[in-house]
């Protein structure tokens, strides 16, 4: 009943936004239908908690990982259209853009979270690629948003290098269906059916469909080497968007491919997806600092910090044992986070109209609530105690000192790299003395208030954790 | 006779794809596209004949609708706004080009993909000749400079994993082909206008004219 709720709503709001006249009507429902989801999307955390997977009907199933970002949905969601209102209130007052585009924005939005939430709750894997898919589809558009040459030639490079990927993905996916040829099973084919047919798939062929969904949705997750598309997408797009791309987006492809690794160990063993995970993962981890350094816009800056947060969680999932869990609250850690972080670059972009590292300075004096949030996120999405990326990162690494310990060192020292350069450069933006023509003082409290929400929460994480949250936690990293 | 005229009829879209690394103008290159899509028509209504299952003549129409008919219209559209007839270059020339789809073909052939194409032992060779003709679309996608070709070769290598799919019986229920369907329209829909944008903005469909983003 919630999900349908929370698809209801969200496709109403969709609607609504379509044929609506007025600016106030569109930011009401697009706001109310977040809300409706973040309530919706707990409830289902708490049932999937409390008795097990997820499936009122026969199109949805949603497990233990998937509640746990369909939460992140949910609350990412609905910071992210409560932060649009302000963020285009004041775009619209700079004259960058005009009703039709705040139109299409909200209709987009709307439509990016709702195949979000399908492609977490879909019990069968083709509806799964449909929705991905779909969600690239969606933002392109957004993406493209500004219409400068630069937006489109980033949303260009994101369609084709996303439905290439996902192709071979859905190439990848189909290959696992060889598994139930034989046993007589046709019709509506679920993940259930994959795993426990699992058993009768070949394992040379579970091997390549694995390299294949890897690869395929690994695009979609920004693994290097198929990151390319992430930096110019994530940079160009207006900061809610960016925010959903780098703080969810990512999270709802890489949940695609550990359900696909589940089939896989099951026909193979671990081992096979495990060393695949660590050497993208590293990979991910060296590319993002090799380019950290010379980066000369911190939201690209910040897309890079992306790539190597995925590629820990990569490493944390092929260490397995306690990175596994680690892994998945590093998940929930840099959602938050990296949400804040783009919500804080959105503000310094209104105030200084820049994305150059060069031109921004002091921001801490022109934007005080600003300033503190962006600093403090940068203190946590580095890994700086007392913050819980700190701790995710070290059972991560401790996890892998046992069983991968030339690895684990390996990433230890582009990590200490990392810390430096997105360090170095972001309190370069934040102190340092403001130009004379910047105004002083926050914008407006709708700016302030999503990335002060989101960070009191995710200060409260880093220190408790729910009993329904730790559960699910405790049950995704078991499955 | 069924398996030989798979074979017949799977050899004509090998070579549609083939022309698409070939081919100068953009007319020809969606030509060849509707050529490759009638192919998978034919294939899949060829199976309805056999099993009588309306769901497949239900999916061979929606293909013929789809892939045949509109997708070339987009495409020819798109072409008439930006008032362009040819493709772009490619990076490699023709006959290195040609080289290398030699290649691909081989090691599509060779035991390094055995276990996809004994999938079906019976379909080994048609199975080898979709898995060359998905790495020669992918080819294509990397080796042009134009947006319309790469948009093509998208849709080229879609097709190939549809052929892929159905020799080795792999094939979705019907809401499923309908959802992957309409994905695939409104890819090409969203793709086309995209072109028409990229055109205004760039004065071209050479996306190597594309240079905002080196910083």
């Amino acid at each position: 009943m919630e999900l349908l709720i929370i698809f209801l709503s969200i496709l109403a709001a969709a609607t609504t936004c379509l044929l609506a006249k007025s600016r106030g009507v569109i930011e009401c429902v697009s706001v109310t239908a977040s809300f409706i989801a973040l309530v919706g999307s707990v409830l289902i955390a708490l049932k999937v908690s409390k008795f097990g997977v997820y499936a009122p009907y026969e199109f949805f199933s949603v497990n233990a990982l998937g509640s746990i970002v369909v939460c992140i949905i949910g609350l990412v969601g609905f910071a992210a259209v409560t932060y649009a209102v302000g963020y285009l209130r004041e775009e619209t007052a700079k004259e960058i853009i005009g009703f039709t585009r705040v139109k299409q924005f909200f209709v987009l939005l709307n439509l990016f979270l709702a195949t979000m939430l399908l492609a977490v709750t879909a019990s069968n894997p083709i509806f799964t690629w449909i929705a991905i898919e779909a969600t690239t589809l969606s933002t392109a558009f957004l993406i493209s948003f500004y219409n400068k040459p630069s937006a489109m030639e980033a949303a260009w490079k994101y369609l084709i290098v996303n439905s290439v990927g996902l192709l071979l993905g859905f190439f990848g996916t189909l290959l696992y269906f060889t598994s139930l040829q034989g046993t007589g099973e046709v019709g509506f084919m679920t993940w259930d059916n994959l795993l426990s047919g699992a058993t009768h798939l070949d394992p040379m062929i579970a091997k390549i469909a694995f390299v294949f969904v890897l690869i395929g949705y690994g695009t979609k997750v920004g693994l290097a080497p198929m990151h390319t598309w992430l930096p110019d997408a994530h940079s160009k797009a207006p900061a809610p968007i960016s925010a959903l791309l780098s703080g969810v987006l990512l999270n709802v492809a890489f949940v695609t491919v550990l359900r696909f690794k589940g089939i896989t160990d099951v026909s193979v063993g671990p081992e096979f997806a495990q060393k695949l995970f660590i050497v993208f993962g590293l990979l991910s981890l060296f590319v993002a600092t090799l380019i950290i350094f010379t980066q000369k816009s911190y939201k690209r800056l910040l897309a890079y910090s992306s790539i190597e947060n995925m590629g820990i969680m990569t490493i944390g999932f092929g260490f397995g044992g306690l990175g596994v869990f680690a892994a998945i609250l590093h998940m929930i850690y840099h959602s938050l986070f990296k949400s804040i972080l783009f919500f804080s670059a959105g503000n310094t972009f209104l105030r200084y109209s820049s994305t150059k590292i060069a031109t921004v300075r002091g921001i801490i004096s022109a934007l005080p609530v600003t300033g503190v949030i962006f600093l403090a996120a940068t203190l946590a999405i580095t890994g700086t105690p007392p913050f819980g990326i700190f701790l995710t990162k070290m059972f991560i690494l401790s996890a892998g000192m046992k069983t991968y310990p030339i690895v684990a060192i390996a990433a230890i020292f582009l990590m200490a790299l990392l810390f430096v350069g997105f360090f170095k450069h972001i309190t370069t933006i934040i102190f340092g003395e403001k130009p004379d023509e910047i105004a002083i003082g926050e914008k407006n409290m709708w700016l302030v208030i999503p990335p002060l929400a989101l960070i009191i929460i995710a200060l409260c994480l880093s220190f408790y954790i729910p009993p329904f949250l730790n559960n699910l936690i405790v049950m995704a990293s078991h499955s | 006779m069924i398996m030989i005229s798979a074979q017949f009829l799977f050899a004509i879209f090998f070579i549609t794809t083939v022309s698409l690394h070939i081919g100068k103008k953009i007319f020809g290159a969606a030509m060849a596209y509707s050529v490759q899509s009638f192919v998978i028509v034919l294939l899949i209504a060829g199976s309805f004949v056999q099993t009588g299952s309306i769901p497949l003549l239900f999916v061979a129409l929606l293909v013929l609708v789809t892939k045949v008919i509109l997708a070339p219209i987009l495409i020819t559209r798109a072409m008439k706004k930006s008032r362009l007839k040819f493709l772009m270059n490619t990076y490699i020339n023709i006959p290195i080009t040609l080289v290398i789809i030699a290649v691909i073909t081989a090691v599509a052939h060779s035991s390094l993909f055995a276990p996809l194409v004994s999938i079906i032992p019976a379909n080994k060779e048609l199975l080898s000749l979709s898995l060359s003709t998905i790495l020669i679309s992918f080819f294509l996608i990397v080796n042009h400079k134009g947006a319309i070709s790469q948009i093509i070769g998208v849709l080229s290598l879609e097709n190939s994993i549809v052929a892929f799919v159905f020799f080795a019986g792999l094939e979705q229920s019907l809401s499923l082909q309908i959802g992957i369907m309409f994905d695939i329209v409104i890819w090409i829909i969203i793709a086309t206008v995209f072109a028409s944008m990229i055109y205004r903005h760039f004065g071209s469909l050479d996306v190597t004219e594309m240079e905002h983003l080196k910083d």
